[in-house]
């Protein structure tokens, strides 16, 4: 699975958490979740629950930590895929 | 320098089934920190989202002190977690508690209410409200959280901002303010502290 691939589904992830559907079909690897899709600090936890489930893999919160914008969110995703490849 | 930090937790919008999985709240909640867990005295779904709203307070007040600082809840420990029983008022409890993080160690007060929790940073001399809104937008709670604190503080002739960071700082005649607020808001609660100094 490639960045942009990763980037598609992980729009379906952050989707049911930000009222910004403009700013969540434009994002891009600079795009922050709080502050750009004004998604509440405490839906985090869902994201990396549901991440975690879209994509087959285990988030740790040493990684998950790193999760505060779509680009290192595709970072973490993409490193764990590999490792579970 | 003087800071300030609190949460608030809407129960309403939350998933409660999710709550309750260890696979949830291991996220952020250490083994250490959940032999704080007395069912006793609190609810799993309230002390989950207590020490959620905890640390979520502790990273606001610490933000404002380290810029660079990345929101890693495991790394905020909640150490102590007491229920204060005289202010005990039917379906609303108060706890008082202790957190680790970034070698410091902030006091802070929880509430626990039948629809939300809220927890400030009770270092110094921090003051705090919270309100149920009508509309949960994020351009509402944003309007009724200012107007709330603008309301309560009642100094004329002031504006609240963000500073490069995000935190809010509050502005008197193109001057800032040495007030730290700290805002709060989800589903259809927000909340502010704020902390003047002595």
């Amino acid at each position: 699975m490639d960045r942009k691939e990763i980037l598609s589904e992980l729009k379906k992830v952050l989707a049911p958490y930000t009222e910004s559907k403009e700013m969540l079909a434009g994002i891009n690897e600079e795009t922050d979740l709080i502050k750009d899709l004004k998604i509440n600090s405490a839906n985090l936890v869902d994201i990396i629950i549901d991440a975690e489930a879209q994509y087959n893999i285990e988030i740790d919160f040493d990684a998950a930590e790193k999760m505060y914008n779509v680009g290192n969110c595709i970072d973490v995703i993409s490193e764990k895929i590999n490792k579970t490849a | 320098m003087i800071s300030a930090g609190n949460d608030i937790v809407a129960l309403n919008v939350i998933d409660i089934q999710r709550t309750q999985s260890p696979a949830f709240y291991a996220k952020f909640i250490t083994p250490t920190e959940f032999e704080l867990y007395n069912p006793n005295e609190i609810t799993l779904i309230n002390f989950v989202w207590l020490l959620w709203s905890a640390k979520e307070s502790a990273y606001k007040y610490l933000k404002r002190i380290n810029s660079e600082l990345i929101f890693a809840p495991i790394k905020i420990k909640v150490v102590s977690l007491d229920i204060v029983v005289s202010l005990k008022t039917e379906n609303v409890n108060n706890y008082r508690g202790w957190i680790l993080a970034e070698d410091m160690s902030l006091p802070f007060l929880s509430v626990t209410m039948p629809e939300s929790i809220l927890t400030v940073i009770t270092q110094g001399d921090a003051k705090w409200n919270f309100l149920k809104i009508e509309a949960s937008d994020y351009e509402n709670q944003s309007k009724a959280v200012r107007s709330l604190l603008l309301n309560d503080l009642k100094i004329p002739n002031v504006s609240v901002e963000k500073h490069p960071t995000g935190y809010p700082i509050l502005i008197k005649n193109g001057q800032e303010l040495n007030i730290a607020v700290s805002f709060a808001h989800h589903g259809c609660y927000v909340s502010y502290s704020f902390q003047i100094p002595k």
